[in-house]
């Protein structure tokens, strides 16, 4: 029996919609106190976000659909793939634009592809990953040749702007400032003649078993919320404790699943939560793997969810030399997921 | 705000966060529901109360709602 083709990821391709916004235009326009612009230096990291929607009036320039056909134009464009080469196209988000039609598939008709599967997961920081797995296994399977992998959020429904930030929960004013909108996009490929790092491992798992959930995202249609119902919450204080630990697992787990030393290792990717938490987390992989190079981008994006390691692969693969490894690490903290992809450039 | 009694009155009042006097003493992991963001609101409570800017870098160094105060008096 044949074994199964090697996945390669031939071109990745993304979208930071708008200006980068900083903190002092952040906090300005929440109205929030001038130290918060310390608070947010200190205890959050984060430099810049991007939004797909004007901070001034609120009104939404880049919808997910909008940011996804970016990120997937490009990634075709530098596979150099016609839209009628994907056999396959799979995204994740936990912000879709419509619940049905799904935003994959309105993507894939800005995109011009038809007459495939495509598939939409609903899922947060591991989305990337979940949708890089399931894309790889379809494409094991031998039915297809070229994948089309997104992963895309969207602030823009859960932000009020005129709504008094010291009203909102801890976790959510957490998040009011550490998250940010993108899409990115990679092209998978089983053919034998594509080029590019091979996707040695992809990986999730849910590690939810009694634990209460980290990160909950609410959502309402024709019923009213629940006035004592939060639109948003995260327990940040869980978060802070078991995100580095899982991370370690996750790296300890894909290296010894490669049979890779932790010398051979050139970068790693870690979680991108926020510049304090993902600096923590990165000094805490750099005692298994000392040598490899951190590639993150939060403090620049803010924490996109979906499209985080897109983001990352896209400023990897042109520090990828022939021989060189990487692996990526993320932990969704919703019901508490652990991913990772493991790649490497053979040469 | 003159004394302590003031303060933990604050705290009550802008972070609907009860704490005793021994709490006002104790290590902020030390107290159920502390965290960074009422920090914030805290320091910016502090400083309508005493009618000075209070250095958020400053707050960064207390361990303790103590340390809050005794910085907060300092810059009266």
């Amino acid at each position: 029996m044949a074994s199964p083709p090697e996945i390669r990821i031939r071109s990745v391709g993304t979208e930071l919609p708008g200006p980068p916004v900083d903190n002092d235009a952040l906090v300005r326009r929440l109205r929030m106190p001038s130290q918060a612009k310390d608070w947010i230096e200190a205890f959050i990291g984060t430099r810049t976000r991007h939004f797909g929607f004007d901070l001034e009036t609120g009104e939404v320039n880049d919808s997910l659909t909008d940011m996804g056909e970016a990120a997937g134009r490009r990634a075709l464009k530098a596979a150099g793939a016609e839209p009628g080469q994907i056999d396959l196209l799979v995204m994740g988000t936990s912000t879709p634009d419509t619940l049905l039609p799904t935003t994959a598939s309105q993507i894939a008709d800005r995109l011009g592809i038809d007459s495939v599967p495509v598939y939409q997961l609903q899922s947060g920081c591991t989305g990337a990953m979940q949708a890089m797995a399931v894309a790889s296994q379809l494409l094991r399977g031998g039915g297809y040749r070229n994948a089309l992998v997104l992963g895309a959020d969207t602030t823009a429904k859960y932000f009020d702007l005129d709504a008094p930030v010291k009203s909102l929960n801890s976790g959510a004013q957490v998040a009011t400032v550490m998250f940010g909108d993108a899409a990115g996009a990679t092209v998978l490929s089983a053919d034998p003649d594509a080029t590019g790092p091979v996707l040695r491992s992809v990986f999730s798992r849910l590690v939810g078993l009694n634990r209460a959930p980290g990160h909950t995202m609410n959502w309402y249609a024709a019923t009213k919320p629940d006035p004592d119902e939060d639109i948003a919450g995260e327990d940040y204080k869980a978060i802070e404790q078991l995100v580095p630990q899982m991370s370690v697992e996750i790296l300890d787990e894909l290296l010894a699943e490669q049979s890779w030393k932790a010398e051979e290792l050139d970068y790693v990717l870690p979680p991108q939560l926020s510049g304090v938490m993902t600096g923590k987390i990165a000094r805490l992989l750099a005692q298994t793997v000392p040598g490899a190079q951190e590639v993150s981008c939060v403090l620049d994006t803010g924490n996109t969810a979906n499209a985080l390691p897109f983001l990352q692969l896209e400023l990897l693969l042109p520090m990828l030399r022939p021989g060189q490894r990487a692996v990526a690490v993320s932990v969704e903290s919703s019901k508490w997921i652990k991913a990772g992809f493991a790649l490497e450039l053979e040469g | 705000m003159t004394s302590i009694e003031d303060f933990i009155g604050l705290i009550d009042e802008e972070l609907g966060l009860q704490v005793t006097a021994e709490q006002v003493e104790a290590t902020f992991d030390q107290i159920p529901d502390w965290d960074s963001v009422k920090l914030l609101w805290l320091a910016t409570a502090l400083e309508k109360a005493i009618g000075r800017p209070v250095r958020f870098a400053d707050l960064l160094e207390a361990t303790s709602l103590g340390d809050v105060y005794r910085l907060a008096v300092a810059t009266v």
